[in-house]
């Protein structure tokens, strides 16, 4: 009997294996869009640990009569710039935003299952992620820029770092501008610094402190995001903004790849969304909101074509 | 041998009462003397705590919040070792029995599942169940396919049970080889088969000895159940994490969070102890 049992069990691994070999013809996927319309509500995912991006309200209510699933959220339960983006582009496909709460390994890995429809969480496109995810015209940009000392009168623009010692955090975007090597899908990066010094730091922040010990003292400059140097500025440290950034990280909405439903449509939708919120200022007053500059309207230039996705 | 006097009586009534009080004063001086361990031990931990300058206002505002993941947490817990438990049974009457396939295939789990982290099979069950199921439903059986998508709760108590089941079937096993060989022939021998003695004499008897162990692995379950957070689910943990990065309150809230295992711990223990008395009422009658 046990041996019947066996041979059972070995038939059926059998039968499986040999029914996977051919792919028999599928029919075309099901529409994501048009489910999304059925189902009344867009599924977003964030993840709250990134304030002031996405942190959650505590003391919130529940949306009331939201058509919201039981283990989803409603919008009232979080806030932040990328909450605001999401609702707003939730509204202007005409549905209601719910969202889910994975771990951001989880997004950025693709393969959702259509547990979600959407990642709306500040992620930069990289060429990594294109493999696994679609992203949409990306919503705004973490500007790249170069930071000097208040006392500095050398420097009058970044082509006039050349040779210099800059700071600023290793492994992250910033060490591979200076040594030439980054490159960010859909666009052509101007190397205007030649033969720097980089001086890696675990991060941001003990750069700019440095730099601020005085003027050529460790670091005659930093390169970090333009917001972060400005609320290194804010917080009194004496440090100034050196020219123009000089290259954008662009941060998009993303699509599942392997989902089984068909994306084109939704991705489509949502592209228009957010070109018309970039054309009627929403997102810049909503950059300036959070910011306290328009790191948006970088974003809105962004050609989604270049990234041949 | 000739009865006491009433006098002597009286002397032996009274030795026996002193006797009994001065047990009772002693075993009241020992319990006074273990709560001032403990009372000097929770000192010592409250003067470290102060030296951490906690912000006590936002402990107050937000424990309520935390403590919202609790059902969460208790519920996720109580399926998984429910689940678990049937596993461990299952996996330890596998070991137990001579049939090549109930052994290899208990063998495999136990080796499988104790063989890699908790962690990893969250992941795998989460994520990696959804793309067998859709290369399934590829192949034409979209209804098979679909089963394997598991929601979040569904994936954290399916790695929970799976994992601690397998940890469990050497708890069962002892349990079942701890009833004396002698049970089963004296079963045996009143003509019960195997199966009827299994169900009837053995078990009960094997359950009453591993509930301790098995209290012990759901005292246990409760925090591990902390890491189906990754999927998103608002236990405890999940909440007093997200909470902290608001304000970088990481310790307020992290103490908080280990407050509330703490006393759900306590409980159960309590609880624990509550389930061996009534099992062991056969045994003191």
């Amino acid at each position: 009997m046990n041996l019947r049992l066996v041979c059972l069990i070995l038939a059926a691994a059998l039968l499986l294996t040999a029914c996977s070999s051919p792919p028999p013809p599928t029919a075309a996927p099901a529409d994501l869009l048009a489910a999304i319309q059925a189902r009344g509500t867009l599924r977003i995912s964030t993840d709250p640990a990134y304030p002031p991006q996405s942190e959650l309200v505590p003391e919130a209510k529940r949306v009331a009569n939201s058509k919201c699933a039981s283990d989803e959220r409603t919008a009232s339960e979080f806030s932040g710039f990328d909450i605001d983006a999401a609702v707003e582009i939730a509204r202007r496909l005409g549905v209601e935003p719910c969202f889910v709460t994975p771990d951001w390994t989880l997004i950025t890995g693709g393969n959702w299952a259509g547990r979600w429809d959407l990642s709306v969480g500040s992620m930069t496109i990289t060429p990594e992620r294109l493999e696994k995810l679609y992203f949409s015209q990306p919503y705004y940009t973490t500007p790249a820029a170069f930071f000097v000392h208040t006392d500095s009168t050398r420097f009058a623009a970044a082509a006039d770092l050349s040779g210099a010692t800059i700071g600023g955090c290793s492994g992250c975007t910033y060490e591979f501008y200076v040594d030439g090597s980054l490159a960010i899908p859909g666009e052509s990066i101007d190397f205007v610094v030649k033969n720097a010094a980089f001086v890696g730091y675990e991060s941001d922040l003990p750069a700019l402190q440095d730099l601020s010990l005085g003027d050529g003292v460790r670091l005659d400059a930093v390169i970090t995001a333009l917001p972060t140097g400005v609320e290194a500025i804010g917080n009194g440290l004496p440090v100034k903004q050196l020219g123009d950034p000089v290259y954008f990280e662009y941060l998009a909405a993303a699509f599942d790849r392997a989902s089984s439903l068909d994306t084109r449509s939704f991705q489509a939708q949502v592209n228009a969304a957010i070109q018309a919120m970039h054309a009627d200022g929403a997102l810049k007053t909503l950059s300036e909101k959070y910011y306290g500059v328009d790191l948006a309207s970088a974003a809105g230039k962004f050609d989604l074509a270049l990234l041949g996705q | 041998m000739a009865l006491p006097t009433t006098a002597q009586e009286a002397v032996y009534v009274q030795t026996a009462r002193d006797l009994l009080a001065q047990e009772q004063r002693r075993q009241l001086w020992h319990a006074l003397k273990i709560s001032m361990v403990v009372a000097a031990l929770l000192l010592v931990v409250a003067l470290l705590l102060s030296l951490l300058r906690l912000d006590f206002a936002y402990i107050r505002q937000n424990a309520g919040f935390v403590t919202g993941g609790l059902l969460l947490t208790i519920g996720v817990s109580l399926a998984s070792i429910l689940f678990a438990s049937i596993l461990g049974l299952l996996g330890a009457l596998g070991r137990l029995s001579r049939n090549p396939v109930a052994l290899g295939v208990s063998g495999f789990y136990i080796s499988l599942i104790r063989g890699t982290p908790l962690l990893v099979q969250i992941y795998i069950i989460y994520l990696g169940l959804p793309q067998i199921g859709q290369q399934i439903s590829l192949m034409g059986y979209p209804q098979i396919g679909d089963l394997l998508i598991l929601t979040a709760i569904q994936s954290g108590i399916l790695a929970l049970s799976v994992n601690y089941g397998a940890y469990m079937t050497e708890i069962f096993r002892a349990g079942i080889l701890a009833v004396s060989s002698g049970q089963w022939q004296a079963a045996a021998a009143l003509g019960m088969g195997k199966g009827m003695t299994l169900r009837h004499i053995v078990l009960p008897q094997a359950i009453r000895t591993v509930i301790p162990a098995i209290g012990n692995q759901f005292i246990a379950m409760q925090k591990d159940s902390t890491l189906v957070s990754i999927m998103g689910i608002w236990e405890i943990t999940y909440r007093a994490n997200r909470l902290a990065r608001r304000e970088s309150k990481f310790m307020e809230m992290f103490l908080l969070a280990a407050a509330l295992y703490w006393v759900l711990t306590i409980l159960s223990e309590w609880l624990q102890r509550k389930l061996e008395d009534r099992m062991a009422r056969s045994e003191r009658r």
